[in-house]
């Protein structure tokens, strides 16, 4: 070795020693794997309709970047304090955490964020994409069409939104009831849409043949009308007086009126709209029975809010199916035919079919139909699988020869009928119109894919756009790649509530402010799968400091110079933000 | 000044005496006494150092060999398993030629675990470089560490202290403890003869090729030659000042002796009695006492025992399968001297059972009668057991 030399003193000290940098030794050469900075894709944003980057927007939220956080959100989802409090929250279904003691509370989370932008009258920052030429015209001011409108006026377009109530909103703004969905919650999301440059132009209902004569003023027409009337139960007596429809009831609500509920009301239906009939009920002072004709658990309506209704006082009667009414001196009486699960559907919900045996009799003082909704014109219904037309994922794209191209969207279209699904919706029309402007229309449906979360269903407009977010490996992280040695148990967050006695005679919202406190523990217990958080473990266990550290503190990189190779960083990344490959040389 | 001391803390004055600048040390019974003092110590400034905690005892001894190696002072104590831990870095800082001190308390090696005296677990590391010295009171203790130092620091190779569990680190007796001026006169300051350096930044122990690793290692074993010139020399100097000497051997009344039990650690103060009583009764017997185990003082021992028709060697080990060590040491010793004693191997007082004056007794005429020994080493004190695996 180089510089060895004999020591020249009394006892015998032959020592090697070197003046050498060991620097001069590229350790890299013997590596024959490598490791390297990928993030990858968390599960909950691939299952998030809105495709949001939830990973990271909690990571913010951690380092108390709350502004940064809610931008993050705003970035695919334009309606952080309505989906915080409405959305079905599919993303805590599939949490990694949730394998390893309970799921990131995720809606809380986002609900947090909104209120604290309100609170601070914070106005987003978000990457504009230059003026175009194309006008597009949106049909309905419901979630689907302003989320259009907003992502559209994001990639530069101009949009007019055309709504037939006084108000913006849909389903947001006459079917929810208030203490799910306050409206100062609301309003101030649907301004901020405005504010960035989307006309809406209210109590302007529109006519069937609007698409075609938009030629000239819209380069495209977008309907988003939804599904405002309630389907039809089909049994003798329906149209019997007392016989009411759910949605119309909310929206009477919604508008200021206290519709009469004195007594018992049955509500038919298992969806949400069918508890949200039950618990304004029992708000107006009534009592309320949700004959429901599958069991408890295939009710399509949230879990949480059918606990809550029980608990508030509203009874549900499983497995009737309603057969006829009966309107008499005393008020309706409707009979009801009971029914049995034969196996299951293919969601696992169970499929049922009549019992025979005895029907059952409830004599109530009012009906409220809440089995479904349909769309309240033919014409806003899309058309079937045709040449010029593109059967997309939550909307469905229409070249039209003559006249503007018309893109049907929302409840119209989606599957699943829920805020996020509108707002994935909005998004998908967005991104397929834009595509469609720039590079026509059989460019559309490969530009959608490649803009997918985690090569699923949700898309990113983010990806869409080139931000960052496009670098991420669609590989969806699954619990067994969590280092977990790094996270301890913690419990989730429990909401706090009004109490019961305080719900019942008032619409004030049930789920209360928490603090940035809480959030913050909160976010903590969020794996953050596949995105680094700076934690540098990596920077810690590398035996051959070869994870360099950035100027600016945020980036790291590895110096293959010296990178044998060892994998420690992979397998001390506690969240699967480094991937561990085969060196090609 | 006289105080009455715990073992334990007679070693704990010598490294405040001694003025080491770093300490590192993971905790074990029986050794916790030596280091929860030093800690102490260095809490309050007693002791100017800096206390390393550790995660175990390999790091304990990889921390000294970078504080060494820089050019301080440092201490370490373990026992058993702790040092079996520090195994590979025991040759480590022999190799480094780096002068660390170490108390080691005896203790027997699990399973079944046991906490009591054995000294197994540091002749099991005889062929690591260290130094081995052997101590059989408190005061021993004290004077070896300090003179340890000196020695480590003159040769450049690392010592081990070694004393026994309990009957030597938990027992108290009165210790005189040294001037802290006579201790600075009698060790100065370490003054390295290499050490790193951040304004002339080079690495120690890199690779060396077969033309160089031999005679690093041939090295090794001179300084160990030298070790015990300068011991002897050290002894000289510490007993000007101090009065008191030890030395690598002790024979006691070995020149006219026809049997000589040969003994370390603890034993040796019970065998001194037996002597007495012996001797009174006409037997014609001496006692040579090993307290430098490594490196060997093979001289001195055949010195003291050419004389003599027999060797009891009392083992308080066990080398599986080839008997007591001090017994194979000692045969290796005698082997080339013509007409050399016959040398009695004797297993006693493993895993802290007693070694009563009735059993040096017993091994005494046992030696005594029998012409040949009958085999390399004998277990004595055993008691029937009931053998077996299962579960009765």
């Amino acid at each position: 070795m180089a510089g060895s030399k004999v020591q020249k003193i009394d006892i015998p000290l032959f020592m090697p020693r070197s003046y050498m940098s060991t620097e001069v030794n590229k350790t890299g050469s013997w590596r024959f794997l490598r490791p390297r900075y990928d993030e990858k894709t968390a599960p909950c944003s691939a299952a998030c309709p809105a495709g949001e980057d939830i990973a990271r927007i909690e990571m913010l939220t951690t380092q108390g970047l709350f502004k940064e956080a809610w931008e993050t959100i705003l970035k695919e989802n334009p309606f952080p304090a309505v989906c915080g409090r409405v959305c079905f929250h599919p993303c805590e279904g599939v949490c990694n955490r949730g394998e390893f003691d309970t799921a990131v509370a995720i809606h809380v989370m986002e609900r947090f964020l909104a209120e604290t932008a309100l609170r601070y009258d914070l106005k987003p920052l978000l990457e504009q994409s230059p003026g175009k030429k194309e006008k597009v015209a949106i049909v309905g001011a419901g979630p689907s069409g302003l989320s259009a409108a907003c992502f559209l006026n994001r990639l530069g377009y101009a949009c007019d939104v055309f709504e037939a109530a006084s108000e913006p909103g849909g389903i947001l703004r006459w079917g929810i009831p208030e203490y799910r969905l306050p409206l100062p919650a609301l309003r101030s999301e649907i301004a901020r849409i405005e504010s960035a440059g989307v006309r809406i132009i209210t109590n302007k209902r529109l006519p069937a043949d609007f698409a075609v004569g938009a030629k000239g003023n819209y380069d495209a027409v977008f309907i988003g009308c939804g599904h405002g009337r309630t389907t039809m139960l089909r049994i003798p007596g329906e149209d019997s007086s007392g016989v009411e429809d759910g949605l119309e009831f909310l929206n009477r609500i919604r508008r200021g009126a206290k519709p009469p509920v004195d007594g018992l009301s049955a509500v038919i239906g298992g969806g949400n709209t069918a508890v949200d009939v039950a618990r304004s009920i029992l708000r107006l002072g009534g009592k309320a029975v949700i004959l429901y004709r599958r069991r408890r658990q295939d009710m399509p309506a949230f879990q949480e809010e059918v606990e809550m209704a029980l608990e508030e006082g509203v009874e549900l009667k499983e497995l009737l199916a309603p057969a006829r009414i009966v309107k008499d001196r005393k008020g309706l009486l409707i009979t009801m035919r009971p029914m049995k699960v034969a196996g299951e559907d293919e969601s696992g919900r169970g499929r049922v079919e009549p019992a025979g045996g005895k029907t059952q009799e409830f004599r109530v003082r009012r009906v409220f139909k809440a089995t479904g909704a349909e769309a309240v014109e033919e014409w806003l219904n899309p058309p079937g699988r045709q040449r010029n037309v593109l059967l997309l994922e939550n909307c469905v794209l229409v070249n039209r020869a003559k006249g503007p191209a018309v893109v049907f969207g929302g409840d119209l279209t989606n599957e699943t009928k829920s805020v996020a699904h509108a707002v994935a919706s909005g998004k998908a029309a967005a991104i397929a119109l834009d595509t469609f402007f720039r590079e026509g229309f059989k460019a559309v449906r490969s530009r959608l894919k490649s803009c997918a979360v985690g090569n699923g269903k949700a898309l990113s407009m983010e990806i869409y756009m080139g931000g960052e977010r496009r670098l991420r490996n669609p590989h969806v992280v699954r619990f067994g790649e969590i280092n977990t040695d790094y996270f301890h148990f913690a419990p989730r967050i429990t909401q706090p509530r009004l109490m019961k006695e305080e719900r019942l005679n008032t619409f004030k919202e049930i789920d209360l402010k928490i603090s940035a406190n809480l959030a913050i523990r909160e976010a903590e217990r969020c794996f953050n799968c596949g995105v680094c958080n700076r934690c540098d473990n990596c920077y810690l266990f590398c035996p051959d400091l070869s994870v360099i550290r950035e100027q600016d503190l945020v980036g790291r990189h590895v110096n293959y110079d010296y990178c044998k190779g060892c994998g420690l960083c992979v397998v001390e990344c506690p969240r699967n933000a480094m991937t561990l490959e085969e060196e090609k040389r | 000044m006289k105080r009455v001391l715990e073992g334990s803390h007679a070693v704990a004055e010598a490294v405040r005496l001694a003025k080491v600048q770093v300490i590192s040390a993971y905790p074990i019974t029986p050794q916790t006494h030596i280091v929860e003092i030093l800690s102490d110590y260095c809490s309050t400034g007693k002791l100017k150092a800096k206390f390393l905690r550790v995660e175990s005892e390999h790091s304990a001894l990889a921390a000294l060999i970078g504080a060494q190696s820089s050019g301080v002072r440092t201490f370490t104590a373990t026992s058993s398993q702790g040092l079996a831990l520090m195994h590979e870095l025991l040759h480590w800082s022999s190799g480094a030629r780096l002068p660390i001190v170490m108390a080691e308390v005896n203790r027997a090696l699990g399973p079944g675990w046991n906490i009591w005296m054995d000294q197994t677990d540091s002749l099991a590391q005889r062929d690591t470089g260290w130094i081995q010295f052997y101590c059989e009171d408190s005061q021993e203790v004290l004077d070896t560490t300090l003179q340890a130092y000196r020695l480590a620091e003159e040769v450049n190779l690392p010592v081990m202290v070694v004393l026994d569990a309990f009957f030597l680190s938990h027992t108290y007796e009165p210790v005189d403890i040294p001037d802290e001026k006579d201790v600075d006169r009698f060790l100065p300051p370490f003054a390295p003869k290499f050490q790193l350096d951040t304004a002339n930044p080079c690495s120690f122990g890199q690779l060396v090729t077969p033309a160089f690793y031999m005679e690093m290692r041939h090295d090794i074993d001179r300084a160990m030659d030298l070790a015990l010139v300068r011991f002897g020399e050290i002894e000289e100097e510490y007993a000007r000042i101090f009065k008191r000497r030890y030395g690598a051997v002790e024979a006691i009344q070995c020149s006219d002796a026809d049997i000589i039990l040969l003994t370390s650690g603890t034993v040796t103060s019970t065998c001194r009695l037996v002597l007495k009583a012996l001797r009174d009764r006409g037997e014609k017997v001496g006692i040579l006492k090993v307290k430098l185990f490594r490196p060997t003082p093979a001289e001195q021992i055949r010195g003291a025992l050419k004389s003599a028709k027999k060797v009891a060697v009392v083992d308080r080990n066990c080398s599986f399968g080839a008997g007591g060590i001090f017994a194979q040491e000692v045969r290796a010793a005698l082997c080339n001297l013509p007409g050399h004693p016959l040398v009695y191997g004797y297993i006693a007082g493993i895993g802290g059972r007693d070694v009563t004056p009735e059993l040096l007794e017993e091994i005494y005429w046992k030696t005594k009668n029998s012409e040949v020994p009958e085999k390399e080493s004998v277990w004595m004190g055993l008691q029937e057991v009931a053998h077996g695996t299962q579960r009765s």
